[in-house]
């Protein structure tokens, strides 16, 4: 069965938080609807579930990459080029805490910000059902349903007051 | 007193991106300007390359002259960024929302400039990349037990750290502009928004971004200017380094000079593009008590550092004190340094009025800047001069032409890229500014209506 | 008052008498547990004091664990106040709920200031030796030194004294004994005595501020860094008042464990308070180690004998067991547990790591200050040509240490029966100032902000 994609216009967050409370009466699952806004709103504002994500992982990996690097460019400098400088060891440990220090929180800095974008779902090559005027203020429901229920869903997204019902086409 | 205006959210994107999309007279006339200067410096380099270092005033004993001095000071202007940015955002103050952007776009900015001054330091610049750890023919392997070392690799730490920190806050600004946009600059935009679209899912990982990468870049900020202070305080034979405080020391003198720098920075962005409703009295008189704040504790090390130089009463350490206090042109520099660097502004920054007037802290903020040169300069060059035991060895400093052409220009290319990253993006985070909206409420008590801000429980 | 197991009680689920009354009524009652707990002090404290007496007139050599007990409590009795100074600066609305448990410790500082004294009395004389009173008279460290910690005593207990006047005037009101009166001074709670309140705290908050910046420096300097010769350390100084800071936060943070699990106080301490101190906790526990490693790698790297030999007298030498604990305390488990939000989100957690910097915070003071002491006979010598073997604690110091610590919480569970550990004047502006409410689907603290 294929599926279709509409999405209601609101101009304020009750509408659209009403809206949303419509879908779920409607049995549609979380995964299927979508709140688009222009401003960041404290999550949960409009009867969302949380976000799940693995973004926390993105950074472990990362910093122990970059410090398995660290100490493999402080061991392989220091033993490839063994000049003792300064009467400290060949192979001190202190300026390798520095480099491991640094490379760490580099890795852990890569890592996040691809994790971020991956976990946003991010590039989006293509966008989707969008509005401009979603940037200045108005906040887009997104809802994507089974062949058949067009106007049930059309009518969960009207009856919150929505300004326009856009669908893909 | 809090002097809100009530903006929509198409009033924010317009005013937001009229430095974009329409450009005042004015900014091709300052950024012509300065790109004028900057390309003069760039010849001055030019010259320097060409002819070698004995075009600069450094001779024996004083080997690092006027780039080091502005190496460090483009390295605490770099800052600010991190402090405004991240410090403030994990404590969750509600008055950074109009200045992050400016502070990260000058820490990025001011990194690079600073970056540029070693190698222009050189002497044969095009040898800068045997600082990386590449070579398998010659045998020769850069010295990891050197501070020399340590340096690019904080430095190269940061300056991703950062540019990829503005870039992630950026995405949902380029989603703005791509909407408001059409033709090149829409495809441009939309390439770097990534088909970013405000879904709950986007905006909530925006959010743990920030906390995540601020986390992650407060330790970088600490590490960077006291890597850099330890090119100094390694070394054991130059009086006034050798000691243990130079890492904060270092660190708070450059969130002095980079807290001033952004409010510099943000006084005249707010004059250039008519940002009046974003950056108001509020925020500037936050900065300032911040400010007041950092400067003190300034000035508690700068204390700490000159009275434990005394400690010992070691003759070359005392000799650097006498130099500073009593042997002209020295004194008149450490004159200059304290009252540019304090004495002047910190006072009057105990004054609500003052803090609150846009002029006054412009003059303020860019005294502090003046006397923060002034320091790192007193720092480097007497010390050098008077490190030998023997005093036939003493030598002193003058900058040459080459040398004050390439550090006025430093200047002009931080301000001329400035400008042209306001051309580009927008300087103050739009979705930032919304968010503050949204969190913004107020309280009834009795007769008074108190400002309030939303948290989550 | 009603009570949702599924959420934690709070304080605004009291009316603002109720608040009034029931911290009165704690303060008047105590219970036998409470005079059971200190008895055991008292006695403790009298130990102490015996070993205290036994370990006085023996040569410096041996005077480093009252050194580093002392500095211990000083660092954390006296620094404590500091949570609720700095964060009235910073208008944090948190710190509420302990502002007076923090300014309590005040008092405390009476009873370091008694047995600063002896110590002052046996601190070697500057002749010989490099201090931070350049060319000043060999008697300034005693004299200057006792001045800063007594006006540092007194601008406390202004600050508390000054924080308490409207809980003073709510106990003379209730009924309490003549000296609430007496300490309430004819207060009413008008506008202007409001304001001026404001303003008194404001100024009391500030001197108390720099005053202990300052106070760190001297007593790191004098009773610890210039005993050793050749150990020249300029962020010494800054490190002690930064480890301070952490220390006073462990000890807010077990205090406030405390009068919420066994003092009863569960309503009025909510997690907010445990979440902002852990995170300002973290950040102090990674700047333990910043400063500790900005002193070590400017020593280590020049391979100079005499900074080297500093090196090994207060870090791996004779007392690496200290180090190591205090190193690993401090620093390691403190910012690998921290770094998770489950475990700062726990308050029984975070007590635990508190407890554990605290230990932490005490072998620290350990190395730095019986290593200090051990050389003190070592004058007319400008490096540390060998390092001393390691003086370990015989019973004298062991009853010192346990003494000491039990007589500074005596002193402040007597004092939390006089005045009370919760400040009913702040939890009732707080619930001026905090409401709750819907955004849209989500239930939302508003917190107001004045200016």
């Amino acid at each position: 069965m294929s599926r279709k994609v509409l999405m209601g216009l609101y101009d304020t967050p009750d509408a659209a938080a009403d809206a949303v409370e419509n879908l779920q009466g409607a049995s549609v699952e979380s995964i299927d609807y979508d709140i688009l806004s222009g401003t960041p709103y404290p999550e949960g504002t409009f009867g969302e579930p949380p976000v799940k994500h693995k973004l926390y992982v993105f950074p472990l990996v990362g910093a122990a990459i970059g410090i398995t690097l660290a100490l493999f460019e402080g061991f392989g400098t220091q033993l490839a080029f063994p000049m003792v400088t300064g009467g400290k060891p060949i192979l001190s440990v202190p300026p390798m805490i520095i480099l491991c220090y640094e490379l760490t929180l580099l890795g852990a800095i890569l890592f996040t910000v691809m994790g971020i974008i991956f976990e946003s779902r991010l590039p989006r090559i293509v966008r989707g059902l969008y509005d401009k005027r979603i940037t200045e203020g108005l906040i887009g429901v997104v809802c994507t349903f089974d062949e058949g229920r067009d106007e049930e869903i059309t009518k969960c997204l009207n009856d919150a007051g929505a300004l326009e019902v856009k669908s893909e086409e | 007193m809090q002097d809100r205006k009530a903006l929509t959210d198409k009033q924010i994107n317009d005013t937001l991106t009229n430095s974009i999309l329409r450009t005042p007279l004015h900014w091709y006339i300052l950024t012509g300007f300065f790109a004028v200067i900057v390309l003069m410096g760039f010849v001055a380099v030019g010259i320097l390359a060409n002819r070698g270092l004995g075009m600069t005033g450094m001779n024996r004993p004083v080997y690092w002259g006027f780039f080091i001095t502005n190496f460090v000071f483009w390295i605490g202007i770099s800052h600010a960024g991190v402090m405004l940015s991240a410090i403030l955002r994990l404590a969750q103050a509600e008055w950074r929302r109009p200045a992050t952007r400016a502070a990260e776009v000058l820490t990025v900015f001011a990194l690079g400039t600073a970056a540029m001054m070693p190698i222009v330091h050189l002497g044969r610049m095009w040898r800068f990349y045997w600082v990386f750890p590449y070579d398998w023919a010659r045998g020769i392997w850069p010295d990891i037990r050197s501070p020399l070392v340590w340096d690019p690799h904080a430095l190269s730490t940061y300056l991703i750290g950062s540019s990829l920190f503005i870039f992630v806050a950026l995405i949902p600004d380029f989603a703005v502009l791509r909407d408001k946009t059409t033709g090149m600059a829409h495809q441009i935009y939309g390439a770097l928004s990534m088909g970013f679209r405000g879904s709950v899912r986007q905006w909530r990982l925006q959010a743990i971004a920030g906390i995540i990468l601020s986390a992650l870049l407060l330790p970088v900020f600490v590490s960077v200017h006291s890597i850099v202070s330890w090119d100094f305080g390694m070394a054991m034979a130059i009086p006034a380094w050798h000691t243990t405080i130079f890492a904060p020391y270092f660190v708070i003198g450059a969130v002095h000079s980079g807290v001033a720098g952004v409010i510099t920075v943000l006084i005249l962005l707010r004059w250039l593009f008519r940002w009046d409703d974003f950056i108001r009295r509020e925020h500037i008189d936050a900065l300032g008590r911040l400010l007041f704040v950092v400067a003190n504790a300034w000035l508690f090390f700068f204390a700490l550092e000159f009275m434990f130089g005394l400690y010992h009463q070691e003759g070359t350490e005392v000799v650097v004190r006498d130099l500073w206090l009593f042997q002209t042109p020295w004194n008149v520099i450490f004159l200059l340094f304290i009252f540019t660097g304090y004495i002047i502004p910190v006072p009057m920054w105990l004054f609500r009025s003052v803090r609150r007037s846009f002029p006054l802290m412009l003059f303020t903020t860019i005294l502090v800047n003046i006397g923060m040169w002034l320091e790192r300069f007193l720092l480097i060059i007497p010390s050098m001069g008077r490190k030998h035991s023997f005093t036939f060895v003493w030598g002193d400093f003058a900058p040459s032409p080459i040398e004050l052409m390439i550090v006025t220009a430093t200047f002009a290319l931080v301000f001329m890229l400035m400008l042209l990253f306001a051309k580009a993006f927008p300087l103050i985070p739009i979705f930032d500014i919304k968010e503050g909206n949204v969190l913004r409420d107020e309280i009834q008590i009795g007769r008074r209506t108190v400002q309030a801000v939303i948290r989550e429980e | 008052m009603s009570t949702n197991h599924h959420h934690e009680p709070n304080i605004f689920q009291l009316e603002p008498v109720e608040v009034t009354r029931d911290v009165i009524a704690r303060t008047r009652s105590r219970g036998s547990r409470y005079w059971g707990i200190v008895g055991v002090l008292a006695v403790l404290l009298v130990i102490g004091l015996i070993g205290l007496g036994m370990r006085l007139g023996s040569e410096t050599t041996k005077l480093g664990y009252y050194a580093a007990t002392f500095s211990f409590l000083f660092t954390t009795t006296q620094t404590a106040p500091l949570v609720s100074v700095a964060f009235r600066m910073t208008k944090n609305h948190w710190r509420r709920p302990i502002a007076r448990a923090s300014e309590l410790f005040a008092v405390v500082g009476l009873f370091n200031l008694l047995i600063f004294i002896p110590l002052m009395i046996a601190l070697p004389s500057t002749e010989g030796r490099w201090t931070i009173w350049i060319q000043a008279a060999s008697w300034s460290p005693h004299v200057f030194d006792t001045m800063m910690l007594a006006s540092l005593v007194v601008c406390g207990l202004g600050l508390l004294w000054s924080g308490a006047i409207p809980d003073f005037a709510s106990l003379r009101d209730k009924g309490g004994s003549k000296i609430y009166s007496k300490l309430a001074m004819g207060w009413q709670g008008t506008v202007r005595q409001w304001k001026m309140q404001r303003v008194l705290l404001s100024f009391l908050g500030a001197f108390y501020f720099i005053g202990i910046i300052w106070t760190h420096y001297v007593i790191s300097s004098d009773f610890s860094m210039s005993l050793v010769p050749g150990w020249v350390d300029s962020i010494y100084p800054t490190f002690h008042a930064l480890s301070g800071l952490q220390a006073a936060l462990a000890t807010m943070l077990l205090t406030a464990y405390v009068l919420r699990r066994f003092g009863g106080y569960k309503e009025y301490i909510p997690m907010e308070t445990f979440w902002a101190m852990s995170k300002i906790f973290l950040a102090t526990s990674m700047l333990w180690f910043y400063f500790w490693w900005s002193a070590f790698i400017t020593y280590w790297y020049g391979r100079q004998i005499g900074e080297q030999h500093v090196l090994q007298l207060i870090n791996f030498g004779p007392y690496i067991y200290a180090f190591v604990i205090a190193f690993l305390f401090c620093f390691v488990f403190a910012v690998f547990m921290l770094i998770w939000n489950p475990i700062r989100k726990n308050p029984g957690a975070l007590a635990s790591i508190a407890l554990m910097v605290l230990i932490g915070c005490f072998f620290d003071r350990v190395r730095l200050f019986v290593s200090s002491w051990s050389v003190s006979d070592l004058r007319d010598q400008h490096h540390l040509h060998y390092v001393p073997d390691t003086v370990l604690p015989e019973a004298p110091d062991i009853m010192i240490i346990v003494g000491l610590i039990s007589g500074a919480i005596l002193v402040y569970m007597l004092a939390s029966r006089l005045i009370p550990v919760m400040s009913i004047w702040e939890m009732r502006e707080l619930r001026l100032y905090q409401r709750s409410r819907m955004l849209v689907r989500k239930k939302v603290m508003v917190l107001g902000k004045p200016e």
